[in-house]
């Protein structure tokens, strides 16, 4: 494969005026989003999802990945500035940022996790650009059972997706499979599970249930909480030289722990960043200093949370796996647009996929430039009311749950997903799960019947074949894999999510 | 399934079914639920809540009768007056503003086909 050669017709398409302005304005808005309180990344797609649905594929994907971007950087403002985290990722960033943040250091706490995030994210690029080909390479040698097997190694992902309790994302996620089923059967067309209703022929809309279950239900959360906040002036937030002296190592070694973590499918951000902090802690001189603001702990966190995230896109990019919620999302917003997320991406939409790469690395750097010397705006736009937020937010969800298939029924489904959400939430049930299971459910069901079809029926044709035994092997150690790494995290990521209203989902 | 095939739309439901009641037992029998305390919205945020749920009910039911724009209209402006808790008049200004921007946006701009209602607007 010539990487460079494709990165370059990339770089060409996305610095075209449309696809720039889509990144400009994706990292722009994310950014907008990611910095109210309460809102981050998973939240924030699905907010500004409905956006994308009138774009072609193209600027669509590419708006989306620098919502992503946005949404991450937006969310250290908050957890530094006013100790709120949008997604539990966030909650170590908050332990040293907000001490930080009440000394009068909060610009360099913000500058060091602004550098960070750009270094981690960087790096992270750079690695799918040459590893991502070469996975989906060896992923076209596939054959259905393969295929199947691939899908199951993906529900490994449901471990790091399911916050404290692994029996309630199992059980969201057999919800999603359900759900996934309602329309017409893949083997014969038939209607299933649609009771008779002829809304239901084509299945359940994809943005409709994101809309419904993150934004809608995030709307109503917000109006519980009331969620004001009293931000402080910013100055500099450029780190001096001794400040970089502190953080740099720290981001090094949070890159690490979050990119080489990231690359497992079932570890998410959630897990790398109280990782790269306890690891932080461990080797620092003083490790009193940490929880009373401490720069590494704002480095170290930050720069793993980027890294896992940017990691995660060789996953989604190469085989169609997610790794945390709003990649999940992502995914989605692949299948919206026709595409089919994995190996055969890179093989039938070479153009997108590469220039949707190029982006990545366009976003990065937009938000860099973007994000530092526009801090003071950052901060005015946590203090707009939340009756406004919420109303503009609902009435975005209207148009996004209406706007992919001209369908007031769809805007039913997502009110009714949105009361769905808000209740599961509530009661500390995962979200993201669902999704991903409703995502990959069709795809799941397509490998299984051609691969049963191909053996007569006999499910021994999963074991028969090398790659899908080596697959299928595969999923059953990261699932130990993620379960041991997530269990000096679990409890804490409990604690944290019920103590901050930070989102498991 | 197809008379003669050995796998067809019942094969994936029936092992969801079968995942699920597996669950379902282990559920009753051994799982240990973490403890979490809940508390749901009462006095004015429960009110707040339920205006606003209710304002999207209408919206929904609402907009193929009256149309996009002006179902809009209203609807924001029950929006910023309920969950907002702003006066009526300023409530209004602020939901045509909205609507103003949003048929901007997506009619004029996107020309996304948004329903017209009865009036054809």
């Amino acid at each position: 494969v010539d990487i460079l050669g494709n990165l370059a017709g990339g770089f060409a398409a996305a610095l075209s005026p449309v696809n720039l302005l889509m990144a400009v304005l994706g990292a722009f808005l994310g950014t907008v989003v990611g910095v109210l309180p309460g809102l981050g990344p998973t939240a924030a797609i699905a907010i500004l999802f409905p956006l994308t649905t009138v774009l072609p594929p193209v600027p669509a994907i590419i708006m989306l990945a620098a919502i992503y971007y946005g949404a991450m950087y937006g969310g250290s403002t908050t957890a530094i500035l006013l100790n709120i985290p949008g997604e539990v990722a966030s909650v170590p960033t908050c332990w040293d940022g907000y001490p930080l943040a009440q000394q009068g250091r909060g610009g360099p706490a913000l500058g060091v996790a602004a550098l960070g995030s750009f270094f981690a994210g960087m790096l992270g690029v750079v690695a799918l650009t040459f590893f991502a080909p070469f996975l989906a390479d060896q992923a076209l040698r596939f054959g259905p059972p393969e295929y199947f097997a691939l899908m199951v190694l993906a529900f490994t992902v449901v471990t790091s997706l399911s916050g404290s309790s692994l029996a309630r994302g199992i059980a969201v996620a057999l919800v999603g499979y359900l759900l996934s089923l309602v329309g017409q059967g893949p083997s014969t067309a038939e209607p299933r599970f649609t009771f008779g209703y002829t809304n239901l022929y084509g299945g359940l809309d994809l943005i409709a249930l994101i809309v419904g279950l993150f934004a809608i239900s995030e709307v109503f959360l917000g109006i519980e909480e009331a969620r004001a906040a009293i931000a402080q002036k910013i100055r500099n937030v450029f780190p001096s030289r001794a400040d970089l002296r502190e953080s740099v190592p720290a981001i090094l070694r949070g890159t690490g722990i979050g990119f080489f973590l990231g690359l497992l499918p079932g570890c998410a951000p959630s897990v790398t960043t109280f990782l790269a902090y306890d690891a932080e802690k461990k080797v620092a001189k003083v490790p009193e200093r940490f929880g009373k603001g401490a720069l590494e702990g704002v480095a170290a966190p930050e720069a793993a949370n980027n890294a896992t995230s940017s990691a995660g896109f060789i996953p989604l990019m190469g085989l169609g796996i997610p790794a945390s919620p709003p990649l999940a999302l992502l995914l989605g917003g692949l299948t919206v647009y026709g595409l089919t997320p994995g190996p055969l991406l890179f093989q039938r939409n070479p153009d997108f996929v590469w220039t949707v790469i190029a982006s990545l690395y366009i976003g990065n750097v937009i938000l860099l430039v973007l994000n530092l010397p526009l801090i003071g705006i950052w901060v005015r736009i946590t203090r707009i009311p939340y009756g406004v937020l919420g109303t503009l937010i609902l009435l975005l969800c209207f148009l996004g749950a209406y706007s992919v298939r001209n369908s007031m029924f769809d805007v039913g489904v997502s009110l009714v997903f949105g009361l769905v959400g808000y209740t599961l939430r509530k009661y500390y049930w995962p979200l993201a799960p669902l999704v991903l299971s409703f995502i990959l459910g069709p795809l799941l069901e397509k490998y299984l019947i051609q691969s049963l079809s191909m053996s007569g029926g006999s499910p021994l044709i999963f074991f028969q074949r090398g790659l899908s035994v080596a697959l299928l092997l595969g999923a059953a150690a990261l699932l130990c894999l993620s379960l041991w790494l997530m269990r000096p995290t679990v409890g804490r990521v409990e604690t944290a999510a019920v103590a901050e209203g930070a989102d498991i989902s | 399934m197809v008379a003669g095939a050995v796998v067809g739309d019942d094969t994936f439901p029936l092992i969801v079914g079968a995942a699920l009641v597996l669950l379902g037992a282990y559920v009753l029998l051994l799982a240990r639920w973490p403890e979490a305390r809940v508390l749901f919205a009462r006095g004015e945020d429960r009110r707040r809540l339920l205006s606003s749920g209710g304002a999207l009910v209408a919206y929904s039911v609402l907009t193929p009768y009256l149309g996009y724009t002006l179902a809009t209209l209203a609807v924001s402006t029950a929006l910023y007056f309920a969950m907002g808790g702003y006066r009526l008049w300023i409530a209004l200004l602020a939901g045509a503003a909205t609507t103003g921007a949003l048929h901007l946006a997506f009619r004029v701009w996107l020309l996304q086909p948004l329903p017209t209602g009865l009036l054809g607007i």
